[in-house]
């Protein structure tokens, strides 16, 4: 973990944060908010609404043009480029286009963090192994992206965006290309995720799934962004979906 | 599965273009250092074979073109007792016609009848290199025992040769530099060649977290098996083309060329491709350390 400033209680924090590209408008404007270690939210908005840029941002794609960032208490803006690297090892990101290697079958696309952050090959095949199984793609181990259909490329995208067990984890759209049953199997996985520790971020269109899971959304209109707590307590939440997945 | 390594690596352009130019410029250079090393070698050769002897002319003909006669060798007698009384000469021999025709065969061919040509007598004097005798002295003792007497101590031809000699080496010296920055040039033109194709893979890696060190090393030693194992080839095809070369100068020039190499000189050879690969390992080092900065 990067040792200095490291004082904030928060996994994030975004204050008085404005986005523009180039010249051009603001894409996000005044942006105020934090995130909790272990907390789940929802990012919402129409498209357009700057909900990739506002991820582009947590996972240090991106530097804000006003405001300030501080992400696993260090500051964006005085970060080192060493502490930004390990920074956004500790970050899972499922993106949009899922970013796949279509060089590496789905086994190395997986196998990524891990191989990145050292880990042995012995540990990285039970690990990928496993987690491909979770995902139902423990046949399509040795497909390429371009074999695969988008629904199994978006979940190879999850699958190594969890692999590392992130302490913060952004998913922009996860669950777009697969049905109700993957979509939620998907969900479950997040909130495994999610009770072991790590601090889940979701954009998504699907107004079913947020309202089927009563999380804190994010909500983002006209470049500003406005927080709606959760109608539902997680355990509550929580309990249901497990009582339904058990069912 | 893919090997650990592999995954930075797709299309990778300079796997097919880097190791040939490697080969081609270590070719180049192994023929043009082996071509300035055997120059080196003849250079001292001849400056030792210089050091070491001197030679004395004897006319055999007078100036109006008239044979001499007795009197070559009463000035041969005389020439002889001053050198062996001479500090700093070990010793003097008078060249028969069997030496003189061997001298004259790289001129003449071996049928020429060298004996009967109005060549002068040849006295070869071996001289003490540590304690070479006092040429200005020797020049003027003959001076008055045998006037007739041309005393050659090589050096004016030799200064040609090697003021000729050096020039050559300094040549050699600007094209091995001219090889290895063609070779920088082209390992910065393929490695961005192959970063703008890998510019994809290399943002996903850096997003994951890689560190700039990691992404550059790999790259790095990617580049330098690459050049290593294109100079190795380049390397190993100069070998034969050294061999019929040297093989051709000795048939023609005899023991006047050194065209064979030292052990240690062979170790300078093989210098130049593992040198070819350290330079592709620094110059792809900086490049992709560069390329990098353009992300966040």
């Amino acid at each position: 973990m990067p040792n200095n400033e490291n004082l904030s209680p928060f996994i994030a924090e975004f204050n008085g944060v404005s986005l523009r590209y180039n010249k051009g408008p603001e894409i996000l404007k005044d942006i105020n908010f934090s995130l909790s270690p272990g907390s789940f939210h929802f990012m919402t908005g129409e498209s357009g609404a700057g909900k990739t840029s506002l991820l582009s941002l947590l996972y240090l794609h991106l530097e804000p043009t006003k405001g300030r960032v501080r992400l696993l208490g260090q500051a964006m803006d005085t970060m080192s480029r060493s502490t930004r690297a390990q920074i956004r090892r500790q970050i899972g990101v499922v993106f949009q286009d899922y970013h796949l290697l279509n060089h590496l079958n789905a086994f190395d696309n997986v196998a990524l963090p891990l191989r990145l952050a050292g880990e042995k090959e012995s540990e990285i095949k039970k690990h990928v192994t496993e987690l491909l199984a979770w995902v139902g793609l423990e046949k399509q181990m040795k497909s390429y992206p371009e074999e695969l259909s988008g629904g199994e490329q978006q979940r190879i995208a999850i699958a190594r965006a969890v692999i590392h067990k992130p302490t913060l984890l952004l998913a922009d759209e996860p669950t777009g290309n697969v049905d109700d049953a993957m979509a939620k199997r998907l969900m479950y996985l997040f909130l495994e995720l999610n009770k072991l520790g790590t601090t889940v971020v979701v954009a998504t269109h699907n107004v079913g799934l947020v309202k089927n899971f009563h999380f804190p959304q994010l909500h983002l209109a006209d470049g500003h962004l406005k927080i709606i707590p959760a109608s539902d307590t997680y355990t509550d939440m929580a309990n249901k979906l497990f009582k339904r997945e058990e069912k | 599965m893919s090997k650990k390594s592999d995954f930075l690596f797709n299309k990778q352009s300079s796997r097919f273009f880097l190791p040939w130019i490697c080969a081609l410029m270590v070719f180049i250079a192994t023929l043009v250092l082996a071509g300035g090393i055997a120059t080196h070698n003849s250079l001292n050769l001849w400056q030792k074979s210089v050091a070491e002897s001197l030679t004395l002319q004897i006319p055999t003909y007078d100036n109006g073109g008239n044979p001499r006669g007795e009197l070559v060798y009463r000035d041969i007698e005389n020439a002889l007792m001053l050198l062996r009384t001479t500090p700093g000469v070990l010793g003097a021999i008078v060249l028969n016609d069997d030496q003189m025709q061997e001298l004259m065969t790289p001129w003449l061919g071996s049928d020429a009848a060298v004996s009967e040509l109005p060549l002068p007598k040849l006295i070869d004097v071996s001289v003490d290199t540590n304690h070479p005798p006092l040429l200005e002295q020797l020049k003027a003792d003959l001076a008055n025992s045998v006037p007739d007497a041309v005393l050659d101590s090589h050096r004016i031809w030799l200064g040609d040769l090697v003021r000729f000699a050096n020039a050559l080496l300094t040549l050699i010296g600007l094209i091995l530099i001219l090889l290895f920055v063609t070779v920088a040039i082209t390992v910065v033109y393929t490695t961005n060649a192959s970063l703008s194709i890998q510019e994809y893979v290399l943002s996903l890696v850096h997003m994951l977290g890689a560190q700039d060190l990691y992404i550059t090393n790999r790259y790095a030693w990617h580049n330098f098996k690459v050049a290593l194992g294109g100079s190795f080839v380049g390397f190993v095809l100069a070998l034969p083309v050294m061999f019929g070369i040297s093989m051709f100068l000795k048939s023609v020039s005899g023991q006047i060329l050194q065209s064979s190499l030292h052990p240690i000189q062979w170790t300078y050879l093989l210098l130049i491709p593992v040198g070819v690969a350290l330079l592709a390992f620094i110059t792809t080092f900086k490049t992709v350390w560069k390329f990098l900065r353009r992300f966040l």
